[in-house]
């Protein structure tokens, strides 16, 4: 036991405490192992890794059996079934022929080996780690109670670790399920963040020493200025930049080899020395801000939201809606039917006479219409969101608003299909039965998109929103 | 394909050999099969053999050779760059083994033109790597995909190394895998078993083409688990991706994304490659067959306007190449001057009467002033078979001299501002051919423009134009069998422009107040054809006596006034203008086209339902007038009619009685016994009409309404 957390501490710094507790638990398989363990954490705390070298260890010094899937792999039970067995098979002298259908044959096959083992006298742990366990929720409905039950149906020194990202209160079902021990990873505070990066200095510095091998002069510098001190004053400007907007300690890793490479540059040059920080911070804060941009652009919306992004965030979005709408290539007829589209599910049906036909006749002002209106101004249905139309009237529509005559030919029909395979236009409805009219679409891209279209057209889609009017 | 024998009529499905195994024979002789066009061909040999044929088959074959030559060479710079991208990728693997490494390919929106593209990249990867192309319509579940891929990738291989390798295989896995044994599982052993003993790693590639098609929890899925598998087996993803980067950025969460290591590359975009193939295959001068300026302009529209389809495009212009050569074998004249020569001695007399039949042929006939000629072109064959060769040379000719002009022009007014005469060579084609260019406003326009530049800018613009238009006449025209010719026809005025350009650089700026004679004695030897020509001409001189004109300013005038009389007048003309049997040469038939070309399904039904002659020609459904119902037109045909004459909510039982008195009608004998079922309707009429109207609902015009007893709905406006 002392043996597995020695060798364990310097690789997983700042996780002592996991790796003391985990020990305690299944570190020792002379002992009763728990039934089973769950490890919740957010994903990037090392919950995986953490397990998957554990087991290496207890595989190695103790002679464990382990198995570790992943149980999105398993869209069937059996898979899931077969690939434990598979693993914790006692030797390779069986080959293949671990077979089971269904969870009965699975606990048959474990408890056979359980009588063997009785026959040898020492008695064989096992240990399953189940990575992204909140899946076992959507398979089987038997799954996860025999899961954790296993020890006892199999009378094996046997346990499962479950590794999620969602405390164990998510798992609760209708039957209820037996009692786990949690183990909680939290995510790692900044000093953390930074002691955990540093471990890369060594890297790092072999990665220079070896890139500049044929460069004396660069090699000199490198020798020299490359110092855990230099290292870590990179990471700390670093993290002022990222931490707050990402905690995800291989992503964090990720950008923070990146960055230094410029970091690095004008050290190398010989333009700045490596002591002057100050210079060296004017130097990488713009590289840094860019490359935290691009973290947006990779990373989803949670820690988009976490970042404290407030106005150049907006403006970033506006860019890249403007750059999509430039490089999105579609035919001119193709222009004028998403533009259709989105008139169609920006306006009332109700409005369409005024809007498309020429001569309306006129319209009354009622008191009611003026009240309405000035108490509805609020809610915008450009800020509602898309209704749904029919295929008719977004023909009609595309008529109304294309100058030329065009006949409705397949070419034409054959487009609107297109912008819903671009998921332009996606179905609300009735996607079996195009055929007698009652599918029903919707538009699925925002004003400032269509906007942008409309303007590479020429045509100004505002004029004929009712809500410009 | 044999008989069969059979008393009943119907349709007969016959196995053509496309199973595995037949397919795993046919593939290698498969590019040798393409190349002898003629012999695979639907046709029967009486049409294969007639000249027309042979020397469509010609062309055409010249043609998509060069199509695909050039395609090959567009697809092959974005796929240097991506099995590049794959080789090194292979290299670094070893450093962060979670990360699956991801090429998403920016494809444009036409996905199934780059299924070719993708096609290519699976050949040139054969050789390093397991490739495997993944439908989005195999992959609804992700079980679905990880089992067609996993049978991909075993299986692909199997069929590949078949004779030498089929020994060993056959000892490794004896029996053909079923789907359901298609796992990770199967894939890791297969895998460990062929190729672990291999110094390099096999890479095993997975192609989505169809990024936006995929679900994306099936696509989140599947890239865990290709991410956790990578350790073991070395993939690598790529991406088709149709419309921009935001829509994976989109369609995949973080967790995911950060499991892959994206890398993007960009792909010629559709018009460019369009434009590409335009330039260089149809307007070449290398090829007899020339599209019409509405011809032309009918197919480019198809492609700008509807759907980007470059494959779309070469389809229909191979219709449009089929329709032109199978008017009939005088058209089998439309190819190289020389083998043009050896076609004429095979026309027979009918053909020879086509050609007199051509429209060019007559302004020709007519401005032969002797009588005795005239008689002779018109009814001996012989004669007019000796003048024919000159008549295809000056054809061939002019067309050659066009593309030059063409050339010259297009450098000239390409990059005005806004671009009145087009951007480029295909826009200028089709205005030169449809019109008289000089008369347009546009080009006046141009002309204007071109004289208010500045001095350097005007003469660097017309040495690009020169060097240009003798590159081109240099590299495309002068190897041409008639290119001597044309050559001897354009050089001397490019000499000249070179000449009066000399004059430009040398001029000054100074003004010159009485007006210069040589221009005066220009412009009055100039031909005035029209009024308006003249009163341009008047409206240019009576600017001239007002204005100092500079020295720059006159030969400026005169060096543009000697391309539009010696370059663009002579050589850019329009088609009607063309020399006789221009038509031999180009295709202008675009009605058939269009028919053929475009569906238009609505249309279609609307005419065979409103006027069923129109497709049956049977003679009880003729028609004086297309809103006529008559009794013997087909009981569909009928109710439709009927239906058209309401509003959007239909009365079943008004239809019945205006279905009953249409189809009575024309049974003038029963008069008597109307009045007695008058409300008893006959059962039979009633069985028609119902058929009728289900046949109606069928098709898609008509729902039962579920509100109104009764009643139908019309669907269509």
């Amino acid at each position: 036991m002392e043996k597995i957390c020695s060798a364990l501490e310097p690789i997983f710094p700042c996780r002592e405490s996991a790796i003391n507790t985990l020990a305690e638990l299944i570190g020792d398989s002379r002992e009763a192992y728990p039934a089973a363990i769950h490890l919740f954490g957010h994903s990037g705390t090392g919950k995986t890794a953490l397990t998957k070298a554990f087991f290496k260890q207890c595989q190695r010094q103790q002679h464990v059996r382990i198995a570790q899937l992943n149980a999105i792999e398993c869209y069937t039970t059996k898979i899931l079934l077969e690939y434990v067995l598979d693993a914790l098979a006692p030797s390779q002298d069986e080959g293949d022929a671990v077979r089971a259908d269904n969870m009965l044959e699975f606990v048959e096959k474990l408890r056979q080996w359980h009588d063997q083992n009785d026959g040898d006298g020492d008695s064989q742990a096992f240990l399953i780690a189940v990575d992204n366990a909140e899946r076992l929720r959507d398979m089987d409905a038997n799954v996860l109670p025999v899961l954790l039950r296993l020890q006892q149906l199999t009378s094996l020194n046997l346990c499962v670790v479950l590794l999620s990202q969602l405390p164990f209160e998510k798992f609760y079902n209708k039957t209820g399920l037996s009692e786990v021990i949690s183990l909680h990873l939290p995510q790692y505070n900044k000093a953390e963040t930074q002691r955990i990066l540093s471990t890369d200095f060594a890297h790092t510095r072999n990665h220079y020493l070896d890139k500049f091998s044929g460069h004396h002069e660069r090699l000199e510098i490198c020798k020299e200025a490359l110092t855990e001190d230099f290292y870590g004053n990179y990471l700390n400007l670093f993290l002022s930049v990222f931490y707050k907007a990402c905690r995800d300690v291989p992503e964090l890793r990720l950008t923070a080899r990146k960055c230094f490479d410029i970091y690095m540059e004008p050290v190398l040059d010989g333009s700045v020395e490596a002591t002057d920080i100050s210079r060296l911070w004017r130097h990488i804060a713009g590289p840094l801000r860019s490359a935290l941009t691009q973290i947006y652009m990779r990373i989803d919306k949670h820690s988009f939201e976490a970042g404290d992004g407030g106005g150049g965030s907006s403006a970033l979005e506006d860019q890249s809606v403007r750059k999509l709408a430039q490089s999105l290539e579609l035919p001119y007829y193709g222009k004028y039917l998403l533009i259709a589209a989105f008139l169609a599910s920006y306006n009332s049906a109700k409005q369409d006479k005024r809007l498309f036909v020429k001569h309306h006749g006129k319209q009354r002002k009622r008191m009611q219409t003026v009240n309405a209106k000035a108490k509805t101004s609020d809610k915008m249905s450009t800020a509602l969101g898309p209704k749904s139309f029919s295929i008719d009237r977004l023909l009609a529509i595309f008529y109304a608003i294309l100058e030329e005559k065009v006949g409705l030919t397949c070419n034409l029909l054959s487009q609107i299909s297109t912008l819903v395979h671009l998921k332009l236009l996606s179905f609300v409805s009735g996607e079996q039965n195009i055929m007698d009219g009652s599918a029903r679409l919707q538009c699925t891209v925002g004003l400032e998109f269509v906007l942008y279209i409309g303007k590479v057209v020429g045509f100004n889609v505002r004029q004929y929103l009712c809500d410009f009017m | 394909m044999d008989p069969t024998i059979s008393v009943s009529k119907g349709c007969f499905v016959y196995k053509n050999g496309a199973t595995r195994a037949a397919k795993s024979k046919t593939t290698p002789n498969k590019s040798k099969r393409k190349r002898s066009l003629g012999n695979s061909s639907l046709l029967g040999p009486e049409i294969t053999s007639q000249p027309f044929y042979t020397a469509y088959g010609e062309i055409w074959q010249q043609l998509h050779d060069h199509i695909l030559q050039l395609q090959q060479e567009s697809y092959s710079r974005t796929l240097d760059q991506l099995v590049q991208y794959l080789e090194t990728e292979c290299g670094s693997q070893v450093e962060d083994s979670e990360i699956l490494p991801t090429a998403a390919l920016l494809t444009g929106i036409n996905q199934t033109d780059h299924l070719k593209q993708f096609e290519a990249l699976t050949q040139r990867l054969q050789s390093r790597a397991k490739v495997c192309v993944l439908q989005s319509r195999d992959c609804s579940t992700l079980k679905g995909a990880i089992e067609s891929m996993v049978f991909n990738l075993i299986e692909g291989q199997l069929e590949q190394d078949s004779e030498e390798l089929e020994q060993e295989i056959e000892d490794r896995d004896h029996k053909r895998l079923r789907r359901s044994q298609c796992t990770m599982k199967q894939l890791n052993s297969w895998y460990s078993n062929n190729f672990q003993l291999e110094q390099r790693k096999r890479q095993l590639v997975i192609i989505l083409p169809d990024f936006e098609c995929f679900s994306s929890h099936v696509l989140q899925d599947f890239i865990l688990i290709l991410s956790s598998h990578c350790t073991a087996l070395p993939f690598v993803l790529v991406l088709g991706v149709a419309t921009a980067m935001t829509a994976v950025h989109s369609t995949l969460p973080y967790q995911v994304t950060s499991k892959i290591r994206l890398r993007v590359f960009q792909t010629q975009a559709a018009p460019t490659g369009l434009n590409e193939v335009l330039d260089k295959v149809l307007l070449s001068p290398k090829y007899a067959f020339h599209l019409s300026g509405k011809a032309f302009k009918f197919l480019t529209h198809i492609f700008l306007y509807y759907d980007f389809s470059i494959q779309g495009f070469i389809q229909s212009f191979k219709y449009c190449l089929m329709e032109h050569y199978f008017a009939g074998n005088a058209f089998s004249l439309c190819t190289g001057y020389s083998q043009a020569l050896a076609k004429i001695k095979l026309l027979i007399s009918d053909d020879m009467e086509t050609i007199r039949r051509l429209p060019s042929f007559r302004p020709y006939v007519e401005q032969i002033n002797d009588c005795k000629r005239i008689i002779a072109i018109l009814t001996d064959d012989d004669y007019l078979k000796k003048k024919l060769p000159q008549l295809l040379r000056d054809c061939l000719l002019h067309f050659l001299n066009f593309r030059c002009a063409l050339e010259f022009v297009t450098e000239l007014v390409g990059d005005l501002p806004r671009c009145p005469l087009g951007k480029l060579k295909r826009e200028l084609y089709v205005l030169s051919l449809n019109k008289k260019i000089t008369s347009l406003p546009e080009f006046k326009e141009c002309w204007q423009m071109l004289s208010f530049l500045s001095k350097d800018e005007f003469v660097a613009k017309l040495m690009k134009c020169v060097t240009k238009t003798e590159e081109f006449m240099q590299q495309e025209i002068a190897p041409l069998e008639l290119g001597e010719a044309c050559l001897a026809a354009m050089r001397p005025q490019i000499q000249e422009v070179r000449q009066l350009l000399d004059d430009v650089v040398l001029s000054t700026m100074e003004a010159h107040h009485p007006p210069p004679p040589t221009v005066e004695s220009h412009t009055e030897s100039r031909p005035i054809t029209s009024r308006q020509e003249l009163k341009a001409q008047l409206l240019q001189r009576s600017k001239q006596d007002h204005q100092p004109i500079t020295e720059f300013a006159r030969s400026l005038q005169r060096i543009l006034q000697h391309i539009e009389n010696q370059i663009v007048l002579p050589h850019l003309r329009p088609l009607q203008e063309a020399p006789p049997l221009h038509e031999l040469f180009v295709f202008s038939d675009i009605a058939t086209v269009r028919r053929n070309i475009i569906g238009a399904p609505r249309a279609a039904l609307h005419t065979a339902l409103n006027n069923p002659h129109f497709y049956m020609q049977c003679k009880c459904c003729e028609l004086q007038e297309s809103q006529q119902l008559m009794g013997t037109l087909p009981d569909l045909s009928v109710v439709y009619k009927l239906h058209l004459e309401c509003g959007r909510m239909i009365n079943l039982f008004d239809w019945l009685q205006a279905f009953r008195s249409v189809v009575r009608a024309n049974d003038d004998g029963q008069d008597v016994d109307q009045n007695v079922d008058q409300e008893q309707i006959d059962p039979q009429i009633q069985a028609r009409f119902t058929r009728a109207v289900a046949e109606l609902q069928f098709l898609g015009y008509i729902k039962m309404s579920k509100r109104k007893t009764d009643h139908a709905t019309r669907l269509t406006w």
